[in-house]
């Protein structure tokens, strides 16, 4: 499988002495959707941060588009420029929004065009209106971000991610931090994104969702992918009695 | 008795000599901020002898008096040939004391912004620069002003230590009309007035500054 696009290989990550990443392998095809479950402290959100570099591995690989991240051949300034052009193709949507407070709205959306990107203005921010109309928030174009609730930063950070035309989504649990009622604004944006064909790595509690939307589940546990395969195989039928146990204890 | 007459008679050239205070005011107090936004920014860099050069540097100023810092430098330098102006070592001292302090304030500021803001800047494939230029600091900036005023009008009181580098400020002036006049009663409380206007205007003008920049992003 050379055409993934995102391909983890004997990745490991260790805090000292506490290994949270073991031996984790990946691979993600163009197009394809994947939800990753699992208890607390499992690894899942280690797991995607280390595959734009938030997290150093500390063995292993991680290549996207073909670029290989961990490249510890580069050094100093020319890894740092490597690891920003890499970052460009890879969106990441936080727990907590991480929207720039000090800016507008549409200045949270063009900052990376414009900024990263070099694009200019007014071609970032035409862009960024319709990826703010697609979600509905249009209208707060001007607002900050303090303004909005969570629901709507959310789905702005989504957008801010979007635009910087990434071949990539990685979402860290984007619901979790949400009142329940701004649970599904922020679901079906990232359902509609998957049906025009974006990948996405989504670390999620959201079972429902993901037996709705994901093409394929990883249940991850002590730092491993303990099992994986359509919703169907993995909510209907999972193998592994962690899983059992895991599947049992949130339906509970 | 006390004299009402010599406090309007002097008070003009007193005011006179207090807008070399304020010069030299503003020319150390933005000096200072270069001094502290360098310090503060290599005190949090991973180079580590940028990292020495400024926490030596903070650590030096702020256990010693200021007096003994300016002697140094105007008294102390000449004796290595390095002669310079009451006015050039009375800058200098300041602004390289206030940018000590400044440098401790900046760094708390840039170190209260979440490290969520970073990560989501480099997400976006910022560089660490881009992040501290475009996110960090202007949040930053909100966070540091209070205190930061606060050093400012340490700085305005502090520059009545260059009288003793012979520049005839506002204390040096006031003085030397005490020693012709005998009058100290009078021209001190003028100079104590004159001084309390310097900072309180300064103490309003971060107040608005502080106001405006928090109205912008909060609902109304």
């Amino acid at each position: 499988m050379s055409d993934a696009i995102v391909r983890v290989e004997a990745l490991r990550k260790c805090y000292g002495d506490l290994e949270v990443l073991r031996s984790v392998d990946l691979q993600v095809e163009a197009g394809e959707v994947i939800c990753i479950i699992g208890p607390s402290g499992s690894g899942k959100s280690t797991l995607l941060r280390t595959i734009n570099h938030l997290e150093v591995p500390t063995a292993g690989e991680i290549h996207v588009n073909g670029m290989f991240i961990n490249d510890t051949s580069l050094k100093g300034k020319a890894f740092d420029k490597h690891l920003c052009e890499v970052r460009t193709n890879l969106g990441m949507v936080f727990q907590h929004f991480h929207l720039f407070p000090h800016m507008s709205i549409l200045q949270n959306v063009i900052e990376g065009p414009v900024q990263v990107l070099k694009q200019n203005k007014a071609e970032a921010e035409e862009k960024a209106m319709q990826l703010l109309t697609s979600v509905g928030l249009a209208d707060k174009r001007d607002a900050y971000p303090d303004m909005l609730s969570g629901g709507q930063k959310q789905r702005v950070a989504i957008v801010r991610a979007l635009a910087m035309n990434p071949s990539v989504m990685l979402f860290d649990e984007p619901t979790s931090a949400l009142d329940p009622e701004l649970v599904g604004e922020v679901l079906s944006v990232m359902e509609g994104l998957a049906k025009e064909g974006m990948t996405m790595l989504i670390v999620t509690h959201e079972m429902e969702f993901a037996r709705k939307v994901a093409d394929r589940v990883i249940f991850m546990d002590g730092g491993f992918i303990v099992e994986q395969g359509t919703p169907d195989q993995v909510f209907g039928n999972p193998q592994h009695q962690r899983t059992q146990q895991f599947l049992a204890s949130i339906h509970s | 008795m006390f004299d009402w007459a010599i406090i309007v008679k002097y008070f003009p050239i007193l005011s006179e000599a207090a807008l070399l205070t304020l010069y030299i005011s503003v020319i150390s107090l933005v000096l200072g901020l270069i001094f502290g936004l360098a310090a503060a920014l290599a005190r949090l860099s991973s180079n580590r002898v940028l990292f020495g050069i400024a926490s030596f540097y903070i650590w030096l100023i702020r256990s010693t008096p200021l007096l003994v810092q300016l002697f140094l430098i105007y008294y102390g330098l000449p004796q290595f040939g390095l002669e310079l102006s009451p006015f050039v070592s009375g800058v200098l001292g300041l602004a390289l004391n206030v940018g000590a302090y400044n440098a401790e304030t900046i760094r708390a500021g840039i170190q209260s912004i979440s490290h969520g803001q970073t990560e989501a800047a480099l997400s976006i494939g910022m560089t660490h620069a881009q992040a501290m230029r475009r996110i960090i600091l202007p949040q930053a900036v909100r966070n540091i002003i209070p205190p930061l005023g606060n050093n400012f009008i340490i700085l305005i009181k502090d520059t009545s230590l260059v009288s003793t580098i012979t520049l005839v400020e506002l204390t040096m002036k006031t003085q030397q009309l005490v020693g012709t006049t005998y009058k100290p009663f009078e021209l001190y409380l003028a100079a104590t007035i004159l001084y309390a206007i310097l900072t309180s205007a300064t103490a309003l003008a971060l107040r608005a500054v502080e106001k405006r920049m928090h109205l912008k992003t909060q609902r109304s």
